[in-house]
């Protein structure tokens, strides 16, 4: 038999165990506080709700009752602490067999017709490339707090691998000599969802405008090329599926 | 000018009377009594960031400062503190670690000292134009850090305005490109200008006065419509009429108020 006692969610409200300060005599009968809600019923009516109550489930051990004879009188004398041999009693999940989570394939995209009688952009990608890469943050920052501001739907923002270019200069006067430059292309995207072909062009005044130097702007259609320019391509995985099919 | 249909009937003072909406309906002129007019409102973005306020200057010199001061050295500058802990060990010990230091055939003070070199032989592009201290309203060279706006004198009535080019609406074709017809009236064919959207972004009414007005002919209704000049490079475009590129401030000086007030409702000046 399950015991009530075990599953924690049973338990009226916060019960305080072994408060010190907390006097109030909670009968033996009780286990369950079941009695909690009502605090004002005097000493006699509760032992006699109790005893109404838990007649038939004396389930309180001899033992226990002594503890709860004790002065400050504990709700969960019964119960089963880790120590103690009951402890895990009422526990079944583990019986039960295991679930395997399911594998989420990546969801491609979500598309909409753009340009219909609604005039509505579909999913459009603001791309921002420059190579220094505290300027295109800040302006990927700026785009997407402008977007919310007026309340425009952004689906994701998100950061397409940089890349590292080294330039390398051949000097012919003399000795030849090679300077190296590392520069590091960093690309940002926003991407948004709803924007209505009436408002279309006053945003792409405004981010124009609050374009920093040095900073590529480009706001185009997402495609699924888009999508899968971000995932890694597994050659292996590939080369197998070669030879299967 | 080539493109205007015969006489424009249209009186000389733009009056504004009260704003009625914008009419889309593609009927016959002679129906409608208003006279409708697509105007392009043609931008040169600005190719330099406006300067700094004082507060912003101040601001970025104390970030950098504090950045500075809390960053780590990169590989150049360890490199360099090698190097000179290197050259001080040497001159202070009496051996000559000449051996050692063969290996290192350029330095990183050397380094240094020849990019010093290049970055002096560098000469960027000045801010201020030429055209700015001639004050040449004509250049599009002028004002680098801000939006410039195309301004053409027209024949109204009996009267020469500066206005933004406009040409008359002819049925049957959209008002977007009777703007696109006004551009290419004033500037040539050879425009690479991006019109934004095919909604107008204003409009600006306006009644004859009484002498002119006839049962018909109410008024005249202009829509403006706005592009992004693409390409800077105006040789090709032949230039018929007196053109300026203003600024939104300096578009008071040439514009009549209610004209102007209505243009500015529409113009971005970031």
């Amino acid at each position: 038999m399950i015991d009530l006692r075990d599953i924690p969610q049973w338990r009226g409200g916060f019960v305080s165990h072994g408060d010190p300060e907390d006097k109030q005599l909670i009968e033996r009968g009780d286990p369950c506080n079941l009695l909690l809600p009502y605090p004002k019923l005097s000493l006699r009516q509760r032992s006699l709700l109790s005893h109404l109550l838990w007649k038939e489930e004396r389930v309180a051990t001899a033992r226990e009752n002594r503890l709860c004879a004790a002065d400050n009188v504990l709700l969960g004398c019964h119960r089963s602490y880790r120590s103690r041999p009951t402890h895990g009693i009422g526990k079944f999940k583990y019986l039960l067999p295991k679930e395997v989570p399911k594998k989420r394939k990546e969801k491609v995209q979500m598309k909409e017709i753009d340009a219909g009688t609604e005039y509505h952009y579909g999913d459009v990608n603001i791309q921002m490339t420059s190579y220094d890469l505290c300027l295109v943050e800040h302006f990927a920052q700026y785009v997407h707090r402008l977007c919310n501001r007026l309340s425009i739907r952004v689906n994701e923002s998100y950061a397409m691998p940089t890349k590292t270019n080294e330039v390398l200069f051949m000097e012919e006067r003399g000795s030849k000599m090679q300077l190296d430059a590392v520069l590091t292309t960093h690309q940002r995207v926003v991407q948004i969802r709803g924007l209505s072909s009436t408002f279309a062009p006053i945003l792409l005044e405004i981010i124009q405008s609050s374009q920093p130097e040095g900073v590529h702007l480009l706001m185009k259609q997402h495609t699924e090329a888009d999508f899968k320019s971000r995932l890694k391509s597994r050659p292996e995985l590939e080369e197998l599926l070669a030879e299967m099919s | 000018m080539a493109g205007h249909c015969g006489a424009r009937v249209m009186a000389a003072p733009l009056r504004r009377r009260a704003a009625g909406g914008a009419r889309w309906v593609c009927g016959a002129a002679a129906q409608r009594p208003w006279k409708l007019f697509g105007a392009m409102c043609l931008l040169r973005l600005p190719r330099i960031t406006q300067p700094l306020e004082k507060m912003e200057e101040e601001m970025a010199a104390l970030m950098e400062q504090i950045e500075l001061e809390k960053s780590h050295y990169s590989d150049h500058e360890i490199r360099k503190l090698g190097e000179e802990e290197q050259l001080r060990k040497m001159k202070e010990s009496s051996y000559d670690e000449d051996e050692a230091l063969g290996k290192t055939v350029i330095m990183a003070q050397d380094l240094e000292e020849k990019w010093e070199q290049k970055f002096l032989q560098f000469k960027a592009a000045p801010r201020i134009t030429d055209a700015d201290k001639n004050n040449d309203r004509t250049s599009l060279n002028r004002k680098l850090d801000s939006n410039l706006m195309l301004l053409v004198k027209q024949k109204i009535g009996n009267q020469e305005l500066w206005l933004l080019p406009q040409v008359e609406w002819q049925p049957g074709e959209t008002l977007r490109s009777t703007a696109e017809r006004a551009m290419a009236t004033f500037l040539g064919d050879h425009i690479q200008a991006k019109v934004l959207g095919n909604a107008p972004y204003g409009i600006y009414k306006y009644k004859f006065p009484r002498a002119i007005r006839t049962e018909n002919n109410v008024g005249a209704k202009v829509f403006f419509f706005k592009a992004f000049l693409q390409s800077s490079d105006l040789s090709q475009a032949e230039l018929k009429a007196d053109h300026l590129w203003v600024t939104k401030k300096e578009l008071g000086d040439y514009l009549k108020l209610e004209y102007l007030k209505k243009v500015n409702r529409f113009l971005l000046d970031l």
